[in-house]
């Protein structure tokens, strides 16, 4: 595997990384405005 | 470089995870239409009352061969302080594309410029908005001999006490109710979620006071636990007006809600119960008052509107 490979993977790695912190924030959010749990339920 | 790839892409996947908890759900669709003259015709901004707010909204199917009509009636939400019949046009919409005729009402909300509003007071409005709008379809061509009530939180409350209360002296039988997060009773220590269930002197206060805004009756603190508190409350909780006679109900609540007591909502559930009036308690068991982290729910909340439509108002 090159080194520019093994980038690639880390990128998609971090950008899926990134997408689910993203919708865990904005639960949290969400959660903070009107209540619920954080995990649990349709978690993504 | 690498580094900055890696920053960049973090940022935008975060912010496309973020977005994309904002879109619709994908079932939602399925309780929408795609609006048009073929569906119904909407009149907005019809008047029932003299407040300015004293508005509603009217939307009749494109079919008018029947001899008669289903109403049903969906109250915005908004924490009895803001909110507007336009809210809910998709759920008009919808309903109205199934065969009925709908309505969404506007009621005066609690603001600087009316400070004397309360829950009670807008139950009224919709309660005297009624006959006008049952009045409007006639005049339109379509003659209403049944309906449903519903709304959502704010919303729900007054349908619940339309439904609960009123429905003895509605123009026409209230078939059910269906709702979402509508408080039904006021009892602090199903309020947790303010405080109100710490029973202290400050909590009880604070209860009283939000309470008493909310009835429009002057509650002192003492008066919380007596007979007294629930003879001033009985006008604005629907739990106190459920008999054997009460409507069929559907209800959604979630169980984390941080806006209204989901206690109370078990309450009213044990009451329905003990009544034995067909209800459906649906309890989202990871949400709050969005109802947002129970999608299996929140969907068969919207399958059982159209299952107790179809069993308690069907379409002629």
């Amino acid at each position: 595997m090159t080194l520019t490979q093994k980038r690639m993977i880390l990128l998609l790695a971090v950008m899926v990384i990134a997408f689910i912190l993203g919708r865990l924030a904005m639960r949290a959010f969400m959660n903070f405005l009107l209540g619920g749990t954080l995990f649990g339920g349709n978690f993504l | 470089m690498w580094a900055f790839l890696y920053i960049g892409a973090f940022l935008v996947s975060f912010g496309i995870g973020i977005a994309s908890k904002m879109m619709p759900r994908p079932w939602a669709k399925d309780f929408t239409v795609d609006w048009d003259d073929s569906v119904g015709v909407m009149y907005r901004d019809i008047s029932y009352g003299s407040a300015d707010s004293n508005t509603f909204d009217l939307y009749v199917p494109a079919d008018n061969s029947k001899e008669t009509y289903g109403l049903v009636v969906y109250l915005h939400a908004g924490g009895f302080t803001s909110g507007d019949k336009t809210d809910d046009t998709e759920m008009l919409q919808w309903l109205c594309s199934k065969g009925y005729v709908t309505a969404g009402i506007n009621y005066t909300l609690r603001d600087e410029s009316h400070p004397e509003t309360s829950v009670s007071s807008q139950s009224m409005e919709i309660k005297e908005s009624m006959p006008a709008v049952i009045a409007e379809a006639e005049k339109l061509g379509y003659s209403i001999d049944e309906m449903t009530i519903s709304g959502g939180s704010a919303g729900h409350c007054l349908a619940m006490l339309y439904a609960y209360r009123d429905a003895d002296t509605s123009p026409v039988p209230v078939r059910m109710v269906f709702g979402a997060v509508g408080p039904s009773s006021f009892y602090p220590e199903d309020w947790g979620c303010y405080g109100f269930d710490q029973n202290t002197a400050e909590s009880k206060e604070a209860a009283a006071g939000l309470f008493g805004v909310m009835a429009g009756k002057e509650i002192t603190a003492d008066m919380l636990g007596t007979p007294a508190y629930d003879e001033a409350m009985k006008d604005i909780s629907a739990l106190l007006w459920v008999d054997d006679d009460t409507v069929p109900s559907l209800m959604a609540y979630g169980k984390y809600d941080k806006v209204q007591g989901f206690g109370a909502s078990v309450r009213l559930d044990e009451a329905l119960t003990a009544h034995n009036v067909p209800h459906d308690y649906i309890v989202l068991e990871h949400s709050g008052h969005g109802l947002q982290n129970d999608d299996k729910e929140a969907r068969l909340y919207s399958q059982k509107i159209e299952e107790y439509l179809d069993r308690y108002m069907p379409v002629k």
